[in-house]
């Protein structure tokens, strides 16, 4: 048997984690620093990421207010952070947009900035990652967001169902290439969840519908921390031996 | 909001809206029209109106008053 004695003990790792002002990316970011994580939090709210910063556990945490739509400078974003922090071990992409418009409405403009923050800003993150400056040189994990969505259909998540689902696709890809290199690829596929993001779609819902979702949930909705715990689980050694998976974090909503 | 009217027509793929045509009495009127109409609301004039707001409201009139008022 090999691996330390407590394989979720994260001393002396980095991680990055975007999305970090709220929701699971804040929930992913204090649990990292609780088990001994160092971090590197990003967001596009910096009062969000200044509240952040004053709740993780631990000392030399960094943020960055940046806006993930800015594609073409991520890669370089995380090669600056390495060069004045050091290598990063992990990578959590949890900053997402919602999208919940029915096929009518889904002109391409509409769904345009959703598309690049969830799925185009994960590959530049990866991009950005693997880079031989950036990755730890003993191996690296990343976790990226998927969703329910992209795994079972709801009427108006046509949009964010196909950025989710190419999440998915994207994960098997670069796990089989990064692979070579010791980094793992996964993502986690939430059902709803109590979060920010959750609050602004669940207000297009009347109450009767709010209670048809909550009911599809057999363990009822999710707090951020149950999804944190899952992602930190796959960050971790705990998941050496994972990549390439789609794991499922939802309280039950796919299982009927 | 001079376009208000047309895009609601849009929406409800009818021809034309008047004032005081009442909402729930459009032919496709469902959940996923009422969803459209608040996605729209929200991306064209900024105004964020719940699921339980638009409920309350009968006539074309009377949302394009509260659209107006929310504006302000």
């Amino acid at each position: 048997m090999t691996g330390a004695a407590n394989p979720l003990d994260l001393r002396g790792r980095r991680f990055l984690v975007t999305g970090a002002a709220s929701g699971i990316g804040l929930a992913t970011a204090l649990l990292l620093s609780r088990l001994g994580g160092q971090l590197v939090v990003i967001d596009s709210n910096p009062e969000g990421l200044a509240r952040a910063l004053s709740m993780f556990e631990g000392n030399g945490h960094v943020s960055h207010c940046y806006d993930l739509r800015k594609l073409d400078e991520i890669p370089s974003l995380l090669m600056e952070v390495s060069a004045s922090g050091g290598p990063l071990f992990g990578l959590v992409h949890a900053a997402g947009l919602s999208c919940i418009q029915p096929l009518r409405l889904l002109d391409p403009s509409s769904y345009h900035d959703v598309l690049r923050v969830n799925t185009e800003a994960a590959l530049a993150l990866a991009r950005g990652f693997q880079h031989k400056k950036v990755a730890d040189p003993a191996g690296g994990s990343i976790v990226f967001l998927a969703s329910v969505m992209a795994l079972v259909g709801s009427p108006g998540a046509v949009a964010y169902g196909m950025t989710k689902g190419a999440v998915t696709g994207l994960v098997k890809s670069l796990a089989v290439e990064l692979a070579t290199r010791g980094i793992r690829v996964n993502c986690v596929a939430p059902g709803f969840v109590k979060t920010p993001m959750f609050e602004r779609v669940s207000s297009l819902w009347d109450a009767e519908q709010r209670v048809q979702v909550e009911a599809a949930h057999p363990l009822g909705l999710g707090e951020p921390e149950d999804v944190a715990n899952s992602i930190v689980f796959l960050l971790a050694d705990t998941g050496r031996w994972i990549t390439g998976s789609v794991l499922v974090v939802d309280g039950g909503y796919t299982a009927r | 909001m001079e376009d208000f009217y047309a895009k609601l027509a849009d929406i409800l793929e009818v021809e034309e809206v008047k004032p005081n045509d009442v909402l729930r009495q459009f032919e496709n009127w469902d959940s996923l029209t009422a969803l459209s109409i608040l996605a729209t609301l929200d991306a064209s004039y900024g105004v964020n109106l719940t699921a339980m707001e638009l409920r309350k409201i009968n006539t074309a009139a009377e949302l394009a008053a509260t659209v107006e008022n929310r504006r302000k």
